[in-house]
């Protein structure tokens, strides 16, 4: 088990050492790698290397965005709706009888500075996920910005509190999962999850979910699952806490909640793959 | 012969300083009345004026404070464009008088919507990041930065009577118009028009008790 764990360490170290050579180097894989995207319909943008100007963006405006008025969309295979209707009810009322009165209470006695931090804190632990995302994806300075955001913001930043890698450097973070790996290569999203606490997602993020519980480092302290929980259950109430009364606006001005939230939860995995 | 020489590259200078001047102050001009991002741009803070007005946020002038939000929202959509284009398809089998009820409507299922969003204010910042124009078309980038973090809303507008108006918008890539869209037609299927007034009218009376 130690020799798995240390053979693990190196990978890291070597992965890390890789990259921070690598961010001060060109990015040639980037353009070789559109000749990946062999589906037209995923229709990949690639970010060009170093920091995004309004001229090179040009790529953002794709032509059938401007006049899709009449355009129906593709629709979301939903098989399990029965089910996930199910699901989305409890989650609804989980949110309401429990979540949120608990939310109410954590913001009562922390202030928002520390929720942020807080915050931080979770979301520096998918770096390494978004770093192995982007490499997958092509995307080497991506993943290299990432590599350094990683170490910067769990030293200088203590333990991912503080953003010290966007703050003073403006190294910002993509937003690269697995799931989004899998729609790159060109997996559809597959048919319509709605899981019991987690919330909306499909087949192949679903998978996803797994590939990226995987790249997180919480794995390497070998706790138990109920530690794995508790830290889940801390990171959604503070979550909840920074974004309270989105959900209710949201689900209450939609006429059938379901749909508008299967709707919205597909659009935005979309938007982020085309990213 | 100097002295002219020196009075004649003065007049010069004069001369492309005034010109710098006019050019540069017919470009202002021309974007403050053209621009779609300058006149989004005029609107939200319009808005937000209202919104950190310490006199307005007293429990007593909070219908005040509503309606003069409203006031400007009510300037800066097309909600006959929107509200056609939400419909998709189904929007051409209505009638006249169906197509301007169902405006109606939907104008106050987005007000709903906006006005839920005046009592979480809370000093959010809004940037303005880019601006793309073809023809009588426009996309407008912003973000919102809440509680330090960057949330991307790109608005697409179209010309009319020589203003810029919101036909659509996009938080975090969702779009409000293809939700809705998604959202009416799986209603309109199972209980046509009849039900979707009906909903959406149940919803409008629901946010007012």
């Amino acid at each position: 088990m130690n020799q798995f764990k240390a053979k693990k360490i190196i990978a890291i170290q070597a992965y890390v050492t890789f990259f921070v050579l690598l961010h001060t180097g060109t990015c040639a894989w980037a353009s070789d790698a559109s000749d990946l995207s062999s589906n037209p319909q995923t229709d990949v943008i690639f970010k060009t290397d170093g920091p995004a100007s309004g001229a090179e963006n040009d790529a953002w405006d794709d032509e059938e965005n401007w006049d899709d008025e009449w355009e129906e969309g593709e629709t979301i295979a939903d098989p399990l709706e029965p089910l996930n209707r199910f699901f989305f009810h409890f989650n609804d009322k989980l949110y309401y009888w429990v979540l949120k009165p608990v939310t109410r209470a954590y913001s009562a006695i922390v202030p928002e500075d520390i929720q942020i931090s807080v915050r931080n804190f979770f979301d520096n632990l998918r770096s390494p996920t978004r770093a192995v995302n982007s490499l997958f994806q092509g995307q080497v300075h991506d993943s290299s910005v990432e590599v350094a955001r990683f170490v910067l913001n769990s030293t200088v930043g203590i333990f991912g509190l503080g953003d010290f890698a966007k703050d003073v450097l403006d190294l910002r973070s993509t937003r690269e999962d697995t799931g989004q790996t899998l729609g790159f290569y060109g997996a559809g999203g597959g048919f319509y999850i709605n899981w019991p606490f987690l919330g909306p997602s499909n087949f192949r993020d679903s998978l996803g979910m797994v590939g990226d519980a995987y790249l997180n480092p919480i794995i390497f302290l070998d706790t138990s699952n109920e530690v794995i929980v508790g830290m889940w259950t801390f990171e959604k109430v503070n979550q909840t806490a920074l974004t309270l009364g989105d959900y209710e606006l949201f689900t209450e001005t939609a006429l059938d909640p379901y749909t508008a939230v299967k709707d919205a939860y597909q659009q935005y995995r979309n938007g982020l793959i085309k990213e | 012969m100097r002295k002219q020489s020196k009075q004649l590259s003065r007049c010069w200078v004069f001369l492309i300083m005034l010109l710098v001047v006019l050019l540069s102050g017919e470009r202002i001009l021309a974007s403050s009345n053209d621009d779609p991002l300058v006149q989004l741009q005029k609107s939200i803070e319009e808005i937000l004026v209202i919104l950190q007005s310490e006199e307005l946020k007293t429990p007593e002038k909070k219908d005040e404070r509503k309606q003069l939000v409203l006031n400007v929202v009510n300037r800066m959509f097309d909600f006959r464009a929107m509200a056609r284009s939400s419909l998709g398809q189904s929007w051409s089998s209505l009638t006249t008088e169906e197509q301007d009820r169902f405006v109606g409507l939907f104008a106050s299922l987005i007000e709903q919507r906006y006005i839920g969003k005046i009592d979480a204010y809370n000093n959010q910042k809004v940037i303005y990041k880019d601006q793309r124009v073809r023809d009588n078309k426009a996309r407008v980038y912003t973000a919102i930065i809440d509680k330090d973090l960057e949330i991307p809303i790109d608005y697409s507008l179209e010309k009319g009577q020589g203003k810029w108006l919101i036909r659509d918008l996009r938080i975090e890539n969702v779009s409000l118009i293809a939700n809705y869209r998604r959202d009416f037609n799986s209603i309109m299927r199972k209980e046509q028009f009849v039900g979707l007034v009906e909903k959406i009218t149940e919803q409008l009376e629901k946010s007012e008790m």
